[in-house]
């Protein structure tokens, strides 16, 4: 699976001040340290960016281009941000992100035209998120048609189900996972990504790993082809590498349905069940949920 | 041709618990049903209808909640007598006077007090402190102590000080109340902790009441999911009782203040639809009210 460094995101303080005070260090130290363990792209996440957006645009692209050889996924709400930025990508950059709303159609898609970009394009809409896997089917159809009518082919469209955490709405996290399943029979070509970190938000920070890890095994199983994600954890480096085998077969054993007797498992595998088990929506959510 | 209705068949069912000692004693729970759905098999013990008492002399109670007790207000003791004798299945007692903010009894003061209902009152006693989460560990272990396998539900256990009050409730024989703010995660995740050290027999689950226009439908929903949890898909850190400890919040609003029939309507009204939703303990504070929720219960309404 493709990885998208998420490290360097406006809403951590650390990344904030670093902005602010355009103190190039801390940040790049935040981009080499996520291309040493193996992102593919950088993700640059400047939130709406209210404050000077085309100079922070700017200084953020050229202080990461500086020490990584990199692609860039620029992740701002704000068009002016997002041009400014494109601009100076070397690479080809990942537009992040567009959606179904009438605001973005008119604004943010002509700029993966004009700048020649892959362009990620969530389900959501005026209305808000659509509530399950139906609803998100008929906003994507409509949406990337859209994009296909001002010239940007499904190849490189990188549809994004949008995830919700899973201490919010338990139900979500099973609904974005069956859309993905689908999505490449409904719109032949696309690719799909997913910010993986949201499904943990709001969960206690020591067990957010694992939710985050086991959900990308599951996303990874239904054909998920990229995920923006904390490429920091090494033990989620290391299952996209191949590895933890006997915790993969087990968790596609919960999604099967089949019966896996938790308690002879080791403490790891048994850990790697029941989150499978919880994100499956076959046992009620708490942030006790290893524990009983 | 004979029409035979179609029956889910449920895999939990919810735990039965017993408040009190011996000729006192009550059970409550036990049901593998869905609430009041007696065509699918076996509720085991039916709801039951506390009335509340305090220890502040009903400071701050709606005068027509009052009134039945008027000449009592200031004897919990009788007080609690008085609701018995006016149908109720047993005594709720809210040592609302333990409050810091208010009276500020003392542990020592409340702990007397509720080992005197104990001994003087014909009914398992539920008792819960005045919601200061630091004072009530003080108290409740008291009265825990004090009340030694007397067998009193006790709470409420809340997130900040749940180690505490689990503690003092199971060294003294009593069962706890696990109160969480009208969230099933939180919920699941607080009887996941008691239930490391207290067997389900002995928790009662409390996800808060909210009254007819300030709440309820939400207090409405978390009950019908713990229960659906419970029952349907046999989670077990989901299979224990509700109380709905819904009197105190409806006669605290502006309706019931303002006219008394009105406070009648809020508390039955919101008394009823949480009986459905599956409360298994209902705390009231009206005798007219506790009156109709027994028979709407016993299926005469």
């Amino acid at each position: 699976m493709i990885l998208i460094g998420e490290n360097i995101h406006i809403i951590s303080k650390a990344v904030s001040e670093a902005v602010r005070d355009r103190d190039s260090a801390s940040i790049q130290a935040l981009a080499k340290a996520q291309a040493r363990a193996g992102a593919d792209y950088l993700d640059l996440n400047l939130g709406p960016a209210r404050k000077e957006p085309e100079e922070v645009a700017s200084w953020l692209v050229d202080t990461v281009q500086a020490v990584a050889d990199l692609p860039i996924s620029l992740d701002t709400m704000n068009p002016l941000a997002m041009e400014a930025g494109l601009k100076l990508c070397r690479k080809r950059a990942l537009l992040n992100s567009a959606s179904g709303k009438a605001e973005s159609k008119e604004k943010m898609m002509p700029l993966a035209v004009k700048y020649s970009t892959q362009v990620v394009i969530s389900v959501i809409t005026d209305q808000g998120c659509p509530p399950d896997v139906d609803s998100r089917v008929e906003s994507i159809m409509e949406t990337v048609a859209y994009a296909n009518g001002l010239g940007i082919d499904n190849e490189d469209i990188w549809v994004d189900p949008i995830i919700l955490p899973v201490s919010a709405d338990q139900k979500q996290v099973r609904e974005a996972l069956e859309f993905v399943r689908i999505l490449t029979d409904l719109l032949p070509g696309v690719k799909s990504v997913v910010g993986l970190s949201n499904v943990s938000n709001g969960t206690p920070a020591p067990l957010r790993g694992i939710l985050n890890r086991t959900y990308m095994v599951m996303l990874e199983r239904n054909g998920l082809y990229s995920a923006i994600a904390d490429v920091l954890d090494q033990e989620l480096i290391d299952i996209n590498r191949g590895g933890l085998n006997d915790a993969k077969v087990l968790i596609h054993r919960v999604m099967d349905g089949e019966p896996v007797d938790a308690d002879t498992l080791p403490e790891k595998e048994k850990n790697y069940v029941k989150t499978a088990r919880v994100l499956m929506g076959d046992a009620l959510y708490s942030h006790a949920w290893l524990e009983s | 041709m004979e029409y035979k209705a179609p029956l889910e068949k449920y895999t939990g069912r919810i735990r039965e618990i017993t408040l009190g000692r011996g000729e006192k004693s009550l059970k409550i729970g036990g049901s593998s049903i869905l609430p009041l759905h007696h065509f699918e098999g076996n509720a085991a013990n039916r709801p039951v209808v506390a009335l509340e008492v305090d220890d502040n002399g009903a400071a701050g109670w709606a005068g027509s909640a009052v009134e039945p007790f008027k000449d009592v207000v200031n004897d919990p003791v009788k007080w609690g007598a008085r609701c018995l004798k006016l149908g109720a299945d047993l005594v709720c007692l809210h040592l609302e006077g333990t409050d810091p903010n208010g009276a500020n009894n003392t542990p020592a003061e409340a702990a007397a007090l509720v080992k005197r209902m104990t001994q003087e009152l014909d009914s398992p006693l539920i008792v819960y402190g005045c919601g200061d989460d630091k004072k009530d560990v003080e108290v409740l272990t008291a009265v825990a102590e004090a009340c030694q396998n007397s067998n009193l539900l006790l709470g409420p256990a809340v997130k900040e000080n749940y180690e505490a009050v689990l503690k003092a409730v199971a060294d003294n024989g009593h069962c706890i109340i696990a109160q969480t703010p009208i969230d099933i995660n939180l919920e699941k995740e607080l009887s996941v902790k008691l239930l490391k050290q207290l067997p389900p027999e002995r928790i009662v689950i409390d996800p808060l009441s909210s009254a007819l226009g300030y709440g309820m439908e939400y207090s409405f929903t978390i009950m019908e999911r713990t229960r659906q949890v419970g029952v349907v898909y046999g989670d077990a850190a989901m299979q224990m009782p509700v109380i709905a400890d819904l009197g105190r919040e409806c006669w605290k609003t502006n309706q019931a203040r303002s006219y008394g029939e009105q406070g009648m309507l809020w508390e039955s009204i919101t008394a009823l639809s949480l009986l459905l939703a599956g409360a298994d303990i209902l705390v009231l504070r009206h005798p007219d009210n506790c009156r109709l929720l027994k028979e709407a219960i016993e299926g005469k309404i």
